[in-house]
C-alpha cells in the first residue's frame, strides 16, 4: 500500500482537527469557568492579586487586605462604603479621654474564636502588641500606641501622642485579634524582639486563627484563596457559604463580568474598563486615589523645578480637566491631596484650572527660556489607567506653555528608589491612603517629613505658614473641626507644596445583580465578603 | 601501558596493564554532570551579580511607603533577611544553604522557595506536556506535508501560517482566543486551573487533570481538563509554528539526498519512503528544536500564564524578579537551568537513537 501527497495532506489535516476536537470539542457546555459542584453557596470575588500573606501582622496588600477582614474580627470597624465613623465589632463600645491619648475599649461577651475557644482582653493585647514588634510594613500604624488589660473584658490603648483617630486604627485588618495561644505554639511572639523571633507568617498563611465570619480553607497566592463560613461566628452568619477570592487579569476580569450570570464580583474593573459593561451588572465606587507631580525642591537635584516661579508655571500648565477625563468614569480634576473618600477632603468647586498665558508670565518671571526636566512615572496601569498617557498629556500640556518634559518611564522598583534616594527632578505617582485617615499625609508629605524630604522639601524651604496649618491639624482633637483644618493645609500646600494634584479616580466594585451589600470600602478590605448576600 | 621499578637500580620493568574502559554512556552522563554543576555554580554568581547591579532595593519593593519612612522597619526588614551583611557574605551564606538542597525563604511568600517551584512547577507541566504532545503531532505532520508539497499552493498556506503564527505576540493571541472561545462561544473557561466550586484535588503529582483521575474524582479532572483548553491551545499554535518551519527544511534537505531518490527508483512505496527514510533522518533538526521549545514551556511562559491566571513558574519568576526577592529568583534561575540541561542531555541521548551514525560517531 503506498500513501500518496494526498493522503498525507488528509492525515495532516485530520490530526489536527483531531487535536483541535480534543482541545476544544471537550469543553462543549463549559459555562464560563463559574461551573462548580455547589456554586449556589459560593461567592466569587475576581481580582489581580496583590497578596504576598494574611498573617495580620504583616498584611497591606489589597488582596491580603479583603481575606484578612473577613478572617479576622477587629475592635472596631466600618459599615459599607462609610469610612468616617468606627464602629463596634469586638469591642462593644469604648471611651475616649479629653486628651485623645487614652481608649479604653469594652470587649463584647460570648465571642469564640473559629475553635471554639473563647477571645479574651488577653488575645487582643498580644496581637496589638505582635502587629507593633514584628515591624511589618502595617507596624507604622500602631508605632506609637501602647496596649494593656484592666480585667479580661477590658482593653485600654494609649497613645504617646494626642491621636483621635486610634479608633480608626484599630479597625484596620491588620489589627486583626488572634487566638494567642495557637499563635505562639506556632512561632508567634509578641515581646520587642519579635521582628527576628516571630515565625509564624507560614503557619498563618495557610491556617486562619481569628474569631471572624471566615475561616480559611486553602491558600494559593499565585491562583486563588478559598474562605468557608466560620461555625462559630457569633454575629449573624454570612450568607454565603463559600467565598473565592481568584486571581485573574483586569481584561479577563472584564469578560468574565460580561458573562457573569450570578454570585460574581470583581474588584478591579474601573475607569474606562467600565465603558460596555451590561448594564444589569450593580457598580459600587469611591474616589480614593489622587494622582500627583512632585517636583524636588532641592536646588542641587534641578535649578529648575526648585524655583518656585516654574513650580507656579507647571500648575498652571496643566488641563485639570482633560487628564480628569483620560482617567473615565468616578474621575474628577484634582483639587487637594485629600481624596473625595475621606474626611478633610476638597469640594471639586475649588479644583485647579488651567491657565496656559498665567504660565507662561511665570516662566518669563522666573527667567527661564524653555526650561527642560526630566519626568518620571512607573511605567505601570494602575486601577485601569496607563500612567504613560497621563504623563504624555502632561508633557503635552507643559509644552504649550513653553515647558519641555523629558519623559522617563521607570521599572516600579526603579522609580521608587529614585524617587526614595530624593533624585528625581519631576515624577508622577498615584497616592491611596493606608487607613481612611488624611493625617497621614501630614506625617509624611508637611514640610520635612520624610516623603516630603524625598522632593527636598525641608521646614526651612518652605512657607511657614503651611507648616503651621500642619501643626494646627494634629494639635485639632475635635474630628469636624480637624477635617476643617486639613481643608486650609490643602488650600496652602496648593499655592506653593511640591506636589501638584492632577486628578482622584475611584475604585470600583462590579458585582452581578442578584447581590446585595457589594459595597466598595475605602477602608483598605475593598469589599466586605460577609455582607454579600442575595436579593 | 605502565612502567613500573622493580626495586634494583636500574632495573625497570615495563609490563602490560588491563586496560580500564568505562562505559561510554557512563562517561558520557559523568562529563555531562560535571558541566551540570559547574554551570549550575556559574548561575548562582551570574544571577546573584545581576540582581544587586540592577537599579532597585528589594527594601522598597517589599514594604510599603509609610513602612519605608520608618527607619526601625526598614533596619528589621534589612536584617531579618541579610541585607545589612556584604554582598559576597550573602553569596556565601546562599551557596553554603544550597549545598545543604536549602534554596532559601522566599521574601514575597514567606515559604521555603523549593515548596514554592513544589507547588508551582506541576502546574506549568501541566501545561507544557499536552502542548509539547499535540505540537509534534501537528508540527511534523503539516512540516512533511509542506515538504512533500514544496513549492505547491498548500506549501504556500502552510509557510505564510507558520510565519503569522511566529509573528503573533502571546498575549494577543490569548486575549483573542478568550473572546471567541469563552466570551462570544462559551466554550471554555476564562482562566484558572479548577471552577470555584471544586477543591484540589490530593496532591500526588501537582497535575490537577492526573491527580483527579487518580482519586476518582472524575468531575474534577474533566472541570481541570477544561480550563487546560485555552491556554493550551494557544502555546500548541505557537509551538506548532515554529516547529513547521524546522520541520519543512530538515524533510526538504532530505529529500534532496541521493538515497531517497534511489528508494523511489527502487519502486518503495511513498508510505514507506516517508516514514523509513524520511521522516527518521529529517528528525535530528527537528528534535533539537522540539527540545529547547519544551524546555521554553516548562520555564514559563508569564503572559499566557498570567492572561489565563494560571498559577505557573512563569508567574511565579515574574512576581518574583519585580519585588527583587533575590531567594526566589535564584531559585527559579536553577530550576531554568536544569531543566535546559535536562532537556539537552535528553535531546543527546534521542539523537543516538534516532540516528545510529550518530551514536557510532
Amino acid at each position: 500500500m503506498s500513501v500518496s501527497p494526498r493522503r498525507l495532506r488528509a492525515g495532516a489535516l485530520a490530526l489536527a482537527a483531531l487535536a483541535i476536537i480534543s482541545t476544544t470539542a471537550c469543553t462543549a457546555g463549559g459555562s464560563g469557568g463559574n461551573a462548580n459542584g455547589g456554586a449556589a453557596t459560593t461567592l466569587t470575588v475576581n481580582t489581580s492579586f496583590v497578596l504576598k500573606t494574611l498573617d495580620p501582622g504583616r498584611v497591606y496588600e489589597a488582596t491580603g487586605l479583603t481575606a484578612v477582614h473577613a478572617l479576622y474580627d477587629t475592635l472596631l470597624t466600618f459599615e459599607g462604603s462609610d469610612v468616617g465613623t468606627p464602629v463596634p465589632a469586638l469591642a462593644e463600645s469604648y471611651e475616649t479621654s479629653a486628651d485623645a491619648k487614652t481608649f479604653t475599649f469594652k470587649l463584647r461577651s460570648g465571642v469564640t474564636f473559629s475553635d471554639g475557644s473563647p477571645l479574651t482582653a488577653d488575645d487582643v493585647v498580644f496581637s496589638l502588641n505582635r502587629l507593633k514588634n514584628i515591624k511589618g510594613s502595617p507596624a507604622v500604624t500602631v508605632s506609637e500606641l501602647s496596649v494593656s488589660k484592666t480585667d479580661d473584658s477590658t482593653v485600654v490603648v494609649t497613645s504617646a501622642t494626642p491621636n483621635p483617630n486610634v479608633p480608626v486604627v484599630l479597625a484596620m485588618p491588620s489589627t486583626g485579634v488572634l487566638n494567642a495561644k495557637v499563635a505562639q505554639d506556632n512561632g508567634a511572639k509578641d515581646g520587642e524582639d519579635a521582628a527576628q523571633g516571630d515565625t509564624a507568617q507560614q503557619y498563618l498563611d495557610t491556617n486562619s486563627i481569628g474569631s471572624g465570619p471566615y475561616v480559611l480553607k486553602s491558600y494559593e497566592p499565585e491562583s486563588q484563596v478559598v474562605l468557608e463560613a466560620n461555625p462559630n461566628y457569633w454575629g449573624d452568619k454570612p450568607q454565603f457559604e463559600r467565598v473565592v477570592l481568584r486571581n485573574m487579569d483586569v481584561q479577563t476580569q472584564k469578560l468574565t463580568m460580561q458573562r457573569a450570570e450570578s454570585a460574581e464580583i470583581s474588584l478591579d474593573i474601573s475607569g474606562k474598563l467600565l465603558d460596555g459593561l451590561p448594564a444589569s451588572l450593580q457598580t459600587s465606587g469611591v474616589q480614593d486615589t489622587v494622582y500627583f507631580l512632585f517636583l524636588n525642591a532641592d536646588p542641587a537635584v534641578s535649578a529648575v523645578t526648585s524655583n518656585p516661579k516654574f513650580n507656579q508655571a507647571l500648575r498652571a500648565a496643566i488641563d485639570y480637566q482633560g487628564i480628569a477625563a483620560l482617567y473615565g468614569e468616578g474621575a474628577a480634576p484634582g483639587a487637594g491631596l485629600v481624596a473625595p473618600a475621606f474626611p478633610g477632603t476638597l469640594p471639586e468647586s475649588e479644583a485647579s484650572t488651567r491657565d496656559v498665558a498665567k504660565a507662561k508670565a511665570l516662566l518669563a518671571e522666573a527667567g527661564l527660556t524653555n526650561p527642560t526636566v526630566t519626568f518620571n512615572y512607573p511605567a505601570i496601569t494602575y486601577k485601569g489607567v496607563d500612567l504613560g498617557t497621563v504623563a504624555t498629556k502632561v508633557q503635552g500640556d507643559a509644552a504649550e506653555a513653553g515647558i519641555t518634559l523629558e519623559l522617563n518611564p521607570q521599572p516600579l522598583t526603579t522609580f521608587l528608589d529614585e524617587m526614595r534616594g530624593g533624585k528625581s527632578p519631576l515624577g508622577f505617582t498615584p497616592q491611596s491612603l493606608n487607613y481612611p485617615v488624611a493625617d497621614s499625609l501630614i506625617n509624611n508629605m508637611a514640610p520635612g517629613q520624610a516623603t516630603a524630604l524625598r522632593s527636598g522639601w525641608t521646614v526651612e524651604r518652605a512657607e511657614p505658614a503651611i507648616v503651621a496649618a500642619g501643626e494646627k491639624v494634629t494639635e485639632t482633637l475635635d474630628l469636624a473641626a480637624r477635617a476643617t483644618a486639613m481643608q486650609e493645609w490643602q488650600r496652602l500646600m496648593n499655592q506653593s507644596s511640591p506636589y501638584i494634584v492632577l486628578a482622584s479616580n475611584s475604585s470600583t466594585v462590579v458585582a452581578t445583580a442578584d447581590l446585595t451589600g457589594a459595597d466598595y470600602s475605602a477602608a483598605g478590605w475593598q469589599v466586605d465578603v460577609a455582607a454579600v448576600g442575595r436579593k | 601501558m605502565t612502567t613500573v621499578h622493580n626495586g634494583e637500580p636500574g632495573a625497570v620493568t615495563t609490563t602490560a596493564s588491563r586496560p580500564r574502559r568505562t562505559h561510554p554512556l557512563l562517561a558520557f552522563l559523568a562529563k555531562r554532570l560535571a558541566i551540570t554543576a559547574g554551570l549550575l555554580l556559574g548561575v548562582t554568581v551570574v544571577t546573584f551579580g545581576l540582581v544587586n547591579v540592577v537599579p532597585g532595593d528589594p527594601v522598597t519593593a517589599n514594604l510599603s511607603d509609610q513602612a519605608l519612612n520608618d527607619p526601625a522597619t526598614v533596619a528589621a526588614f534589612r536584617e531579618k533577611w541579610g541585607l545589612d551583611q556584604p554582598l559576597w557574605q550573602q553569596y556565601l551564606h546562599y551557596l553554603g544553604n544550597l549545598f545543604r538542597g536549602d534554596l532559601g525563604i522566599s521574601q514575597q511568600t514567606g515559604r521555603a522557595v523549593l515548596d514554592d517551584l513544589v507547588r508551582y512547577v506541576p502546574a506549568t507541566m501541566e501545561l507544557a506536556i499536552p502542548t509539547m504532545v499535540l505540537a509534534l503531532l501537528i508540527g511534523t505532520g503539516v512540516g512533511m506535508l509542506a515538504a512533500v508539497r514544496n513549492g505547491r499552493l498548500t506549501d504556500q498556506f502552510v509557510r505564510v501560517g507558520a510565519l503569522l503564527g511566529l509573528s503573533t505576540p502571546p498575549f494577543w493571541l490569548s486575549l483573542v482566543v478568550l473572546y471567541v472561545f469563552f466570551y462570544q462561544l462559551g466554550l471554555a473557561p476564562s482562566g484558572g486551573r479548577l471552577s470555584t466550586g471544586f477543591s484540589p484535588p490530593p496532591t500526588v503529582t501537582g497535575m490537577y487533570t492526573v491527580d483527579a483521575a487518580l482519586a476518582g474524582q472524575w468531575d474534577v479532572a474533566w472541570d481541570a481538563a477544561q480550563h487546560l483548553t485555552l491556554p493550551v491551545l494557544v502555546l500548541t499554535s505557537l509551538t506548532v509554528a515554529l516547529l513547521v518551519r524546522f520541520v519543512r527544511s530538515a524533510m526538504l534537505e532530505v529529500l534532496q539526498q541521493d538515497y531517497i531518490r534511489a528508494a523511489y527508483a527502487k519502486g518503495l512505496p511513498t508510505r514507506v519512503v516517508l516514514r523509513r527514510h524520511l521522516l527518521r533522518a529529517g528528525l535530528v533538526p527537528v528534535v533539537t528544536v522540539s527540545g529547547l521549545a519544551f524546555a521554553s514551556l516548562l520555564s514559563g511562559t508569564v503572559l499566557v500564564e498570567s492572561i489565563f491566571g494560571w498559577p505557573g513558574v512563569g508567574q511565579y519568576a515574574y512576581r518574583s524578579a519585580t519585588a527583587l526577592d533575590l531567594p526566589s529568583i535564584l531559585g527559579v534561575s536553577l530550576f531554568v537551568a536544569l531543566v535546559y540541561t535536562l532537556v539537552n542531555l535528553t535531546v543527546d541521548l534521542l539523537y543516538g537513537l534516532i540516528d545510529p551514525r550518530i551514536r557510532l560517531s
